[in-house]
């Protein structure tokens, strides 16, 4: 009985499905080449740490980045310089309570190398006058880091979007997070550095 | 489907050259040539924007010519009254001020001199072509394209000044990419008028448009004397070619591949505009179809060029689309079917479209949708066939006038009919500034051209809806025939044991592409990339009868 009472629930959707289908079969989908891929990267961009309640990281970043194809790509090596703009917090601090500078652990440089997937790949409508195209994708590495009292082996996780302009000029906007991995146990000193660059991308080569 | 396509390319060809005004045709009856479009400036008779309502005093600087003398101001009068007053007399300098007027770009001031000019100043004026050709310039820049047309024409025919011909002429050459008076400009002036002593691109043209005249006239080698005239390597050169090659094409007892190569290298020759590039290989893929050669077809149909984001041609899609379903790709052919049912193709006329439908469902086996899409026709043009069968005047039909009127030289018809229209609203605009007198004369110029451009266009409407009409009896026809081919289908009885038919795989997406599912909204730019997946279901091994 309860069977029967299932199959009488289910049946009128099977049927409306089927219905449908007899109704307009088949699918429609666009198949457009891919007006634009990737194969050798080379990016400039700024960008800013942004997190640290005691300073401010500005600083240029210069990456390279290999596509293997249009989903899966190596960004080969990764540098950024970071000037520390110190906040007000900081000033206070160093004024008031006499805490000495070298007590702010304080990002000078880093650089990494990540593997970078890009699953989404689309276009959007500027003002029902121009097509944009984009990729969105998440990037994995490691990134050593250079603070002002040591090095720091780090593990990064990104998201970031690209913007295409043409074929060999795109624009990029990456926002990482790069985990310090904790050397001197038990002590767990966990530092997190986030890091938000837009940069401008060339692509060079042709991926056939 | 093989007369179809032979007359659409002569149709489409032929309608890359402007084609000559037919002779005079008696007026549709029940269609009064009612030149007034909305919002045409007042009659005469009424008063005119400029004019002061009673009781104000006159705004007399508002509607004299300046440069006018007081007793011949004809400030405040109304316009009615205008035209049939003499022309004021007017100090020479006003020419030299509405030159100062005309090369500060204060193009409405400079008209009105230098109509004020013409009107008070003999023929043999020295000045007086000049002033015809500044009055024609301030109106084509004040968007009074035809006004300013029939100045430039005058010039040209008169020829009371050398100097000035050339400029006009070359004035009337940047005017004929826009919808303009075909017989003013081309028959009249480029056609008709020996103009040897011109060179330049504006010499190439006129020596195309004699030439183009000639052909018409079914007069090849008097024709080449002209195209062999214009310089080699220029627009003009291309086009002439074109021409040459339709009229052969029209000609020709038999396609040769010769015919089709030229077709194809015209198609590639990128001096002539894009727009004629695409007509050349239209032309090349529709010969190809002819003679069964679908590839050749279909690539010739994939090398058109559409600028960024324009939707195209439904008629490039729908033949693309009997293409490829007669090179077995039905499931594309289905996709493009499918770009016909975007928005920008929605009110076009495509009787085919559901015939070819109707057929894809059938080879699959789908025979409800086969049956639906077949009845569509029918359906969709019931009044369309109905006044057909009832003899009814078809150029009363909304859909079939729309048919009409976006073909050949119905189309240019139709297209100069709604500029000038759109002109003469916008004379309204400059009813003040121009005073009266121009103002009168520019509205009675446009009433008669409207008048003249309704006639033109309702004397090719009845030719074109007539043959639209045929189109549609022939498709509703077939459709008939496959209504009756799936209802036979549809209550065939399978053998025992049958098994549908195997699944022809879809070729999987490579690397180097991108599919985007449809959900109904369609983008410009996926319009000649449309795939469907739809699944055979056709029984293997027969049926019983």
């Amino acid at each position: 009985m309860k069977g029967f009472c299932i199959a009488a629930a289910l049946l009128p959707a099977v049927a409306l499905a089927q219905a449908e289908e007899l109704e307009n079969p088949g699918r429609v989908a666009a198949v457009q080449e891919r007006v634009y891929r990737m194969n050798q990267e080379l990016s400039v961009g700024v960008g800013t740490l942004p997190l640290d309640a005691f300073y401010k990281g500005f600083g240029p970043q210069v990456t390279y980045t290999f596509h293997f194809s249009d989903t899966f790509a190596w960004q080969i090596g990764r540098g950024m310089y970071s000037y520390a703009a110190p906040t007000s917090l900081r000033q206070q601090l160093e004024r008031d309570f006499g805490v000495l500078p070298t007590a702010f652990e304080t990002v000078q440089w880093m650089a990494g190398s990540d593997l970078v997937w890009s699953p989404i790949y689309g276009k959007t409508s500027f003002l029902n006058q121009s097509v944009l195209h984009f990729e969105a994708y998440a990037s994995i590495g490691g990134t050593l880091i250079k603070t002002n009292q040591n090095f720091r082996p780090a593990l990064d996780l990104g998201l970031g979007v690209r913007l295409f302009t043409s074929k060999f000029v795109s624009y990029r906007l990456d926002i990482t997070n790069n985990v310090c991995i904790p050397l001197k146990f038990p002590v767990v000193n966990i530092l997190n550095v986030p890091t938000i660059i837009l940069s401008v991308a060339l692509n060079f080569g042709s991926p056939e | 489907m093989k007369p179809a396509l032979l007359a659409a390319l002569i149709a489409s060809a032929l309608a890359a050259a402007p084609a000559p005004q037919p002779a005079a045709a008696p007026p549709a009856p029940g269609t009064p040539a009612s030149p007034a479009p909305a919002g045409t400036p007042p009659a005469t008779g009424a008063p005119a924007a400029g004019t002061p309502a009673p009781g104000t005093p006159p705004a007399a600087p508002a509607d004299a010519p300046p440069g006018a003398t007081p007793d011949a101001s004809d400030a405040g009068t109304p316009s009615s009254a205008a035209p049939a007053t003499l022309p004021p007399k007017v100090d020479p300098k006003i020419f030299d001020e509405g030159l100062s007027l005309y090369f500060t770009a204060n193009y409405k001031e400079a008209a009105r001199r230098f109509y004020a000019y013409l009107e008070a100043m003999p023929q043999t004026d020295d000045n007086y072509a000049w002033a015809q050709y500044f009055l024609g310039q301030s109106l084509v820049k004040l968007k009074l394209t035809h006004a300013g047309a029939y100045y430039l024409a005058r010039i040209a025919r008169e020829r009371s000044n050398p100097e000035v011909v050339p400029r006009a002429l070359e004035g009337l050459r940047e005017l004929i990419d826009k919808p303009h008076d075909e017989t003013m400009i081309d028959e009249q002036v480029f056609a008709a008028l020996d103009l040897g002593f011109v060179g330049g691109e504006t010499g190439d043209y006129a020596n195309y448009q004699q030439g183009l005249l000639d052909l018409r006239a079914g007069n090849e080698r008097w024709a080449n004397t002209h195209f062999t005239k214009v310089t080699e390597g220029t627009s003009a050169a291309s086009r002439s070619r074109f021409a040459v090659l339709v009229t052969r094409l029209k000609d020709a007892r038999e396609i040769n591949q010769e015919l089709i190569q030229s077709f194809w290298e015209l198609g590639h020759d990128t001096k002539l505009s894009l727009e004629t590039r695409n007509e050349a290989l239209l032309a090349a893929a529709r010969l190809r179809y002819e003679k069964k050669d679908f590839k050749g077809a279909l690539d010739a149909y994939r090398q058109v060029k559409l600028p960024a984001l324009d939707p195209g041609q439904a008629s490039l899609y729908l033949e693309e689309a009997w293409t490829r379903y007669n090179l077995g790709e039905i499931h594309t052919a289905m996709g493009v079917l499918t770009t016909l049912d975007a928005p920008s193709f929605r009110d076009e006329f495509l009787p085919d479209k559901y015939l070819l439908r109707a057929m894809i469902f059938r080879d699959l086996c789908h025979y409800l949708p086969a049956k639906r899409a077949a009845k569509e026709l029918t359906r969709k043009f019931a009044e369309s066939l109905e006044a057909i069968r009832e003899r009814d005047d078809l150029t009363r039909d909304l859909r079939m006038v729309r048919a009409a009127s976006s073909i050949g030289p119905t189309r240019r018809a139709y297209r100069f009919y709604e500029a000038l229209q759109l002109e003469g609203e916008n004379l309204g605009r400059y009813a003040g500034s121009f005073g009266d007198r121009l103002y009168g004369h520019l509205n009675r110029l446009y009433v008669l051209a409207v008048a003249e451009a309704q006639r033109v266009y309702e004397a090719r409407l009845r030719d074109s809806v007539r043959q639209e009409a045929d189109k549609l009896v022939r498709a509703a026809e077939q459709v008939r025939i496959m209504d009756y081919e799936i209802g036979l289908k549809l209550y065939e009885r399978i053998k025992r044991g049958s098994k549908l038919v195997k699944e022809v795989e879809e070729p999987p997406l490579t690397p180097k592409e991108a599919g985007f599912p449809f959900d109904g909204e369609y983008w410009n730019d996926e319009l000649r990339d449309y795939r469907v997946s739809l699944k055979s279901r056709c029984i293997e091994g027969g049926v019983d009868q």
